[in-house]
């Protein structure tokens, strides 16, 4: 699975896009179930928060959207891991 | 350019999604805001005389204290907010260094707003201040989360700690006291000026704090945030918007300081850290002309114009400009103040808006000036 994560906003502004694809590794069946979780978490509940970071968040065709500090967790490790960058 | 201008919504505990949405109901009316404000200006006055008669020990009963409410929790690297209460007001400094940055800036912006301009706190009224440090692992970022400041410590590869700099947590405050007063929506130009005025006044705070005039200010937005070896001084520079960093990894910084250069875009909600440094470039225009500290009146007309009232939370910048120059006249008629606000948006490309004959206090527009910047 080629899973990609875009960041845009935050205090910065520096924007950030990354992809990988799970064939191969030995975190496959760990990264496609976080995608999974990732992609049905639904919208980001909450209020835009001035200066959060915002994802778009695609794999398999799908994209979901989210923003900080709104995150389910498997977003977050997700994010982290693609991202390679603290999140 | 939208002619939208929904009535101003005073109210200081409604978050900003739900604030949005009774902006557009008919009853909250621009007199009452209005009346509202001249109440709270006479309310200031009479405070600073008072404060300079009997001193801040004086003021009782339903004033607000002149004396911050501070409290720093320590994230622990998690998500969860606030965290672990680390610091409350009066405590002894911490061992952790950011915690006490973070208490030391919260301390410096609530005097700044106080003894600039009268202001008690984020909503006037004495609002706790309340930040987290130590916001999850390496997190490259700080933000205000409509409650509270929340503070990342960095990677340390590219950011350092972003409690660093004063004007950081200056401009996160701000976002604060921009909620409890004009509420600019977080996107697009209305977006823009929201985080411009929030530059404003981190920078602001900065110079009041190390007392520097207009000249001596380095104008610059997060300068100490970026690790060594990153090529830049710092993230914004309101002088000379779009020379911030020139890096590798970080890219260019992307900043236009006028309408020429204005990037429309749908990421960052509408590049409202992007087109941001228009205002940024106008008010730095200003502060530059009325020479000596940028605090005192080119300040005051900004904060003027994000606390009187007559901002739509959907102001673009044509009516952002119109209300400060609105502003610059109320306060100081219409001298030098006044001609030097209209010759800075001019610099920047931006004409200001034709008032609506129902806004009050906005200035009645020249014949033949065209309405769209
Ligand atoms: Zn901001």
């Amino acid at each position: 699975m080629r899973i990609e994560v875009a960041r845009s906003g935050g205090f910065a502004a520096i924007e950030r896009h990354a992809a990988l694809d799970t064939a191969g590794r030995p975190d496959a069946d760990r990264l496609v179930a976080l995608a999974e979780a990732a992609l049905t978490a639904g919208p980001a509940r909450g209020p835009v928060v001035p200066d959060g970071f915002t994802y778009e968040i695609t794999a398999d065709g799908r994209t979901a959207r989210c923003a900080d500090p709104h995150l389910t967790a498997e977003q977050r490790e997700l994010i982290r891991t693609v991202l390679g960058e603290g999140a | 350019m939208t002619a939208d201008r929904a009535p101003a919504v005073f109210c200081t505990i409604v978050p900003p999604h739900v604030l949005d949405k009774m902006s557009g109901s008919a009853d909250a009316g621009v007199s009452g805001a209005a009346r509202r404000t001249l109440e709270q200006d006479a309310l200031q006055r009479t405070r600073r005389r008072l404060t300079t008669v009997i001193g801040a020990t004086g003021v009782t009963g339903a004033a607000a204290s002149d004396r911050p409410v501070r409290t720093i929790h320590d994230a622990k690297h998690q998500d969860a907010l606030p965290g672990r209460k680390v610091r409350g007001e009066g405590d002894k400094a911490a061992e952790d260094a950011s915690v006490n940055r973070a208490y030391d800036a919260l301390g410096a912006t609530f005097e700044t707003y106080l003894k600039a301009y009268a202001r008690h706190s984020i909503d006037d009224a004495g609002l706790p201040l309340v930040a987290s440090v130590h916001y999850l692992q390496d997190y490259n970022n700080a933000f205000w989360n409509g409650q509270q400041m929340v503070f990342g410590d960095g990677d340390g590869r590219i950011f350092l700690d972003f409690t660093l700099p004063l004007d950081v947590i200056g401009h996160e405050l701000t976002h604060g006291v921009t909620q409890y007063s004009a509420n600019l929506d977080y996107f697009g130009q209305s977006g823009a000026l929201n985080e411009s005025v929030s530059d404003v006044f981190g920078s602001l705070i900065k110079q009041f704090t190390l007392g520097q005039s207009a000249e001596q200010a380095d104008w610059l937005i997060g300068a100490g945030l970026l690790a060594p070896g990153v090529n830049g001084h710092a993230l914004r520079s309101m002088k000379a918007p779009g020379t911030a960093y020139d890096d590798p990894d970080l890219g260019t910084d992307p900043q236009p300081g006028t309408m020429a250069g204005y990037v429309s875009t749908s990421r960052d909600n509408g590049g409202v850290h992007i087109n941001s440094g228009i205002p940024n470039h106008a008010f730095y225009l200003l502060a530059a002309e009325l020479g000596g500290n940028a605090w005192e009146q080119a300040g005051q007309i900004w904060y003027d114009t994000l606390t009187g009232g007559s901002l739509s939370p959907h102001a673009q910048f044509a009516d952002f400009a119109a209300a400060t120059a609105a502003a610059a006249k109320a306060r100081y008629g219409e001298g030098d103040q006044y001609r030097a606000v209209l010759a800075s948006w001019s610099q920047v490309g931006v004409t200001p808006a034709v008032p609506s004959p129902d806004s009050a206090g906005l200035p009645r527009q020249q014949p033949g000036q065209p309405q769209e910047a």
